[in-house]
C-alpha cells in the first residue's frame, strides 16, 4: 500500500518538499503572487513545447527537432517582419512553417516507417539549419521587431490587484486544449491506445498512419508556437535561442509519466513536470546558486523520479 | 521415494493468495500433469520451483532432503530444466544461440567463441527432439511460432556436464506445435521417464495429459484438490475437478442449421450465414495470412461487418495497460462516443458491461486493466470486442489458445448462439478436436493455400490429420 502510494504521489510528494524548501529559505520572496506570476511566465514557451511534446509521446514517440523548430518559427516571423509584412501574416506564416514541419516529421515516420528518434534527429539538424540559412546568421532585433509583437509578452490581462502575462494565459489555453483533446476526445483515446499497443489498435480499425501525422503536426504547431511566444518575450530572433526547449520538454513529460500508474503520459502531469523543472530554477537562481550546478541538481531530479518510479513498480512485481 | 516433494506451499501477490498451502510430490521415473484452470495456481507453483518467486512459505525437499530453491541457478543445480509458456526467446539471435542463452559459450583459447560447437550443441539438442529441418545459424526472428517453440524446448536438452538434469517441468509446451512436432517431444519425455528422471507437464489439452502422463495434480483456487493415478479417472471427472462443476459435453451442439445465404465470398472460400468454416493445416500452413487476408484493411474491415479476434491477445488483441471498456469500444468508438469526436465514458461503460455479460467475462468491473485479468477473461474481452459491432463475419485465430477449460466452454456455447442469430464464422485452429467438433466445413490449408474444402461431419482425426500432410500420404500410398 505505501509502494502503490509512493509510486503514485511520490513526484508530487518531492515537488511538496522542494516547494516547502525554497519557501522556508525564501520566506519573503518564493511564495508570493508577484514571483509565481513570474514563474509561469519564465514557464510559458516550455509548458507549450511540453504539451505538445505530450501529444506524440502519449503514441510512445518523441520529437527531437521542436528546439530548432521554435527557432526557426522565431526567425521566420522575424524575417517577414523585416520585409513588412504585417504582425499576423508573419505569425501565421511562422505557424504554418510548423504545420509543415511536423507534418513532415509525422510523414517520415508514419509513411517512410524511420524510427522517431532517427526521423526528428534528422530534422532537428535541418530545421536548425534552415533557421541560420533563412536569418544569415544573424540575430534580427531592434527596430525590425514591430513594437505591438514585442508588447503582447509584456502585457497582461489585469485581474484584480495583479496582472496575469498574456505568456502565461497563452500557456494555459494551449494546455487546455491538450487537455481536451486527449482526455474528452476519440482523437486522444486512440492516440492512448496506439501507445499501449500499435499492433492491438491498427488491427481494430484505428487509422494509425493518419493519426501519427496529425499528431505529429499538432507537435510542430506547439514547437512554432513557443518559438514566437519567445521571440515576443526578447523582441528578437536568433537561430538558436529555442535549442533549450526540447530536452526541457522531453524531462517535464518523463517526470509526468512517473505520476501515472501505468506509466503513461498525461498532459496535467507534464505540467506538473514544467513547474518542478521551473521552480527549481527561480528558485535556485534566487539561492544564487551556479547554473551549472542547478543543471546538475535537475538532471539528478529526473533520474531519481523515474528511477523511484521503476522501483517501486518492480517491488511489486 | 519421491524425488522432489511440495509441503505447504503459500504465496500472496499484495495480499491475494495464488497458493494456499499446496502440497505435491513427484516420483522418479514418472510424468506428472499440473492441472487446472487460468488462475488456479499452476505458474505459481512452477516460478516457485524454479527460484523465480519466492514463496510465503514451502517445504521443498529432493531426494528426501530439503533444499532452498533461492535463484534460478540453484534450481539448474538441483537437476530442474524449465520451459516456460511464455515464448521467451531472442529473435535477434541465431538457433544455436538461444539454446545455449544462459549458459557459458564454447570458447577457443578462452576468449573467442568457438562457433562451430556452439552449432554442434545446439544442432545435438535439435536432434534429441528429431528435429533436422531448423538450421542452428537460422536468425529465430525469421522462425514460424512452432519451430520457436521447438527452439525453446530443446534448450532444455542440452547435454549438461555440471548438474545432470533430474526434473523436467514443462508449462504448455505443444500450444504452438503441430500434431507431429508434440508427438516426438513425447517420446523424448517417455524417454526421459523411461531413465528414471521425470516430467513436470502443464497443459489445458486434456487428451494430451490422458495418454501421457502417469499421475495428476489439480490445482483450484489456489489448493491441491486432488491427485493421483490418471488410469483411475475419467476425461469427465478430470475436467469437473478442475472447474470445480460437471460439464456434460465438451463442446455445445449447434443450435440451428447454416442457411444457404452466402455471408462472404473471397480469397478461395465462401462461408454462409449461420456457418462455422474450420481452418485446418500444420503450423505455418497460413492460416494466419488468410485470415489477415480476409480482414483486409482494419478500419474498411470493421465497418463492413467482419471483425477478428488475432492469434495473440496480448501483442495483437488487447491494449493491456488500458482498462477493459476501451479495450471492447475501440472498434466500434465512432459509434460509442458523440459525433465520432466527443468520449462518452458512460455510454461506452454500458456498451462494454453488455457485451461482458454476454461473453460471460468476470472482472471487478469496465473500469478494469485487462492486464489484471487472467488469460480466459483476456479472450473474452477480445470477443467482447469483436461481437460489438454485430459482425457479419467473425474470424477467429487460435481462439481458446491458453484458456482454461471453463472459457473454453464458454466461448464455444457464444459461438453456437452467434451462428444461430446468423453471424458467420471462420475459425482456424491447430486444436483438431475443437475444429472437427465446432465447424460446418473444414478448409485444409497446405504452404500458404487451401488444399481442399471438406464436411466436418463423419471426419475423423486422423483423416483430418492426413488431409494436413496432404503431400506425404500422397508419397507413401
Amino acid at each position: 500500500m505505501l509502494v502503490r502510494l509512493l509510486r503514485r504521489y511520490g513526484t508530487l510528494i518531492g515537488f511538496a518538499l522542494i516547494l516547502a524548501f525554497f519557501w522556508a529559505r525564501l520566506p519573503d520572496t518564493f511564495m508570493t503572487p508577484r514571483n509565481w506570476l513570474n514563474i509561469t511566465q519564465q514557464l510559458s514557451m516550455l509548458t507549450v513545447v511540453a504539451a505538445g511534446m505530450t501529444i506524440v509521446m502519449v503514441m510512445g514517440d518523441f520529437d527531437l527537432s521542436v528546439g530548432s523548430m521554435a527557432s526557426l518559427s522565431g526567425i521566420v516571423a522575424a524575417m517577414l517582419f523585416v520585409a513588412g509584412y504585417p504582425v499576423w501574416a508573419a505569425v501565421g506564416v511562422a505557424l504554418l512553417v510548423g504545420l509543415m514541419g511536423g507534418l513532415f516529421n509525422g510523414a517520415m515516420v508514419s509513411l517512410v516507417g524511420i524510427l522517431p528518434f532517427v526521423a526528428t534527429l534528422a530534422t532537428l539538424t535541418m530545421y536548425s539549419g534552415a533557421a541560420f540559412v533563412v536569418s544569415g546568421g544573424k540575430t534580427i532585433s531592434g527596430r525590425a521587431i514591430p513594437e505591438q509583437f514585442g508588447n503582447f509578452a509584456r502585457d497582461g490581462i489585469v485581474l484584480g490587484p495583479v496582472s496575469v502575462p498574456n505568456l502565461t494565459i497563452v500557456a494555459v489555453l494551449v494546455v487546455a486544449f491538450v487537455w481536451v483533446l486527449l482526455e474528452q476526445t476519440t482523437f486522444g483515446r486512440r492516440l492512448y491506445a496506439i501507445g499501449g499497443n500499435l499492433e492491438a489498435a491498427y488491427l481494430s480499425g484505428v487509422p494509425v498512419r493518419r493519426l501519427k501525422l496529425v499528431a505529429f503536426s499538432l507537435t510542430g504547431i506547439s514547437a512554432a508556437g513557443a518559438g514566437l511566444l519567445y521571440a515576443s518575450r526578447v523582441a528578437s530572433a536568433n537561430p538558436t535561442q529555442g535549442s533549450g526547449l526540447m530536452l526541457n520538454a522531453i524531462a517535464a513529460v518523463f517526470l509526468g509519466m512517473t505520476m501515472s500508474e501505468q506509466g503513461e503520459p498525461r498532459i496535467l502531469a507534464t505540467v506538473v513536470g514544467v513547474l518542478i523543472l521551473g521552480v527549481l530554477d527561480n528558485g535556485l537562481t534566487q539561492l544564487s546558486i551556479d547554473s551549472y550546478i542547478r543543471q546538475i541538481l535537475v538532471g539528478a531530479i529526473i533520474v531519481v523520479a523515474v528511477a523511484a518510479s521503476s522501483i517501486t513498480r518492480s517491488v511489486r512485481r | 521415494m519421491p524425488f522432489l516433494s511440495l509441503a505447504n506451499v503459500a504465496k500472496s501477490f499484495s495480499g491475494v493468495p495464488a497458493l494456499r498451502g499446496v502440497d505435491l510430490t513427484v516420483a522418479s521415473g514418472e510424468i506428472h500433469a499440473l492441472m487446472g484452470e487460468n488462475g488456479a495456481g499452476k505458474s505459481t507453483l512452477i516460478k516457485i520451483l524454479a527460484g523465480v518467486v519466492v514463496p510465503d512459505a514451502a517445504t521443498i525437499r529432493i531426494d528426501d532432503r530439503p533444499v532452498v530453491i533461492d535463484g534460478p541457478l540453484t534450481a539448474q543445480r538441483l537437476g530442474l530444466r524449465f520451459i516456460h509458456q511464455e515464448l521467451n526467446v531472442v529473435p535477434a539471435l541465431s538457433v544455436a544461440e538461444n539454446i545455449v542463452l544462459g549458459r557459458p559459450y564454447p570458447r577457443q583459447f578462452g576468449v573467442l567463441i568457438d562457433w562451430r560447437r556452439l552449432n554442434a550443441i545446439a544442432r545435438e539438442a535439435l536432434e534429441r527432439l528429431g528435429i533436422t529441418h531448423i538450421d542452428p545459424r537460422e536468425k529465430v526472428g525469421r522462425l514460424t511460432t512452432g519451430d520457436r517453440m521447438l527452439v525453446r524446448i530443446s534448450s532444455a536438452f542440452l547435454s549438461d556436464s555440471g548438474a545432470p538434469a533430474r526434473l523436467y517441468v514443462m508449462d504448455e509446451p505443444t500450444a504452438a506445435l503441430t500434431r507431429e512436432e508434440s508427438e516426438r517431444l513425447f517420446a523424448v519425455l517417455r524417454e526421459i521417464r523411461g531413465q528414471g528422471n521425470s516430467v513436470l507437464y502443464v497443459s489445458h489439452r486434456i487428451d494430451e495429459v490422458m495418454a501421457l502422463c502417469d499421475r495428476a495434480t489439480v490445482l483450484r483456487d489456489g489448493r491441491a484438490i486432488d491427485s493421483g493415478r490418471l488410469s483411475d479417472i475419467t476425461h469427465d471427472d478430470l475436467v469437473a475437478l478442475m472447474i470445480g462443476r460437471k460439464v456434460s459435453e465438451a463442446y455445445p451442439r449447434p443450435m440451428a442449421a447454416p442457411s444457404d445465404e452466402v455471408a462472404y465470398e473471397g480469397h478461395g472460400l465462401a462461408v454462409h450465414r449461420g456457418e462455422i468454416l474450420g481452418i485446418a493445416g500444420l503450423s505455418g500452413a497460413g492460416q494466419t495470412a488468410l485470415l489477415r487476408r480476409i480482414f483486409g484493411r482494419p478500419a474498411q474491415a470493421w465497418s463492413r461487418g467482419i471483425a477478428y479476434v488475432p492469434k495473440d491477445r496480448r501483442s495483437e488483441g488487447l491494449v493491456t495497460i488500458r482498462p477493459i471498456y476501451e479495450n471492447i469500444t475501440l472498434p466500434h468508438l465512432h459509434d460509442q462516443s458523440l459525433g465520432g469526436i466527443w468520449l462518452a465514458p458512460n455510454r461506452e461503460q454500458l456498451f462494454a458491461a453488455t457485451l461482458g455479460r454476454n461473453v460471460r467475462l468476470s472482472a471487478k468491473g469496465p473500469g478494469q486493466r485487462a492486464i489484471e485479468l487472467s488469460g480466459g477473461n483476456q479472450q473474452k474481452v477480445v470477443f467482447a470486442k469483436a461481437l460489438g459491432g454485430s459482425p457479419r463475419l467473425l474470424l477467429l485465430d487460435e481462439p481458446t489458445r491458453g484458456v482454461d477449460v471453463g472459457a473454453k466452454f464458454d466461448i464455444y456455447a457464444l459461438l453456437r448462439e452467434m451462428t444461430a442469430n446468423g453471424m458467420a464464422v471462420i475459425l482456424a485452429s491447430s486444436d483438431l478436436p475443437e475444429v472437427l467438433a465446432m465447424s460446418d466445413r473444414i478448409a485444409v490449408m497446405r504452404e500458404g493455400a487451401i488444399a481442399t474444402i471438406v464436411t466436418a461431419a463423419g471426419l475423423s482425426e486422423e483423416s483430418l490429420l492426413n488431409l494436413c500432410y496432404g503431400r506425404a500420404v500422397a508419397r507413401a500410398a
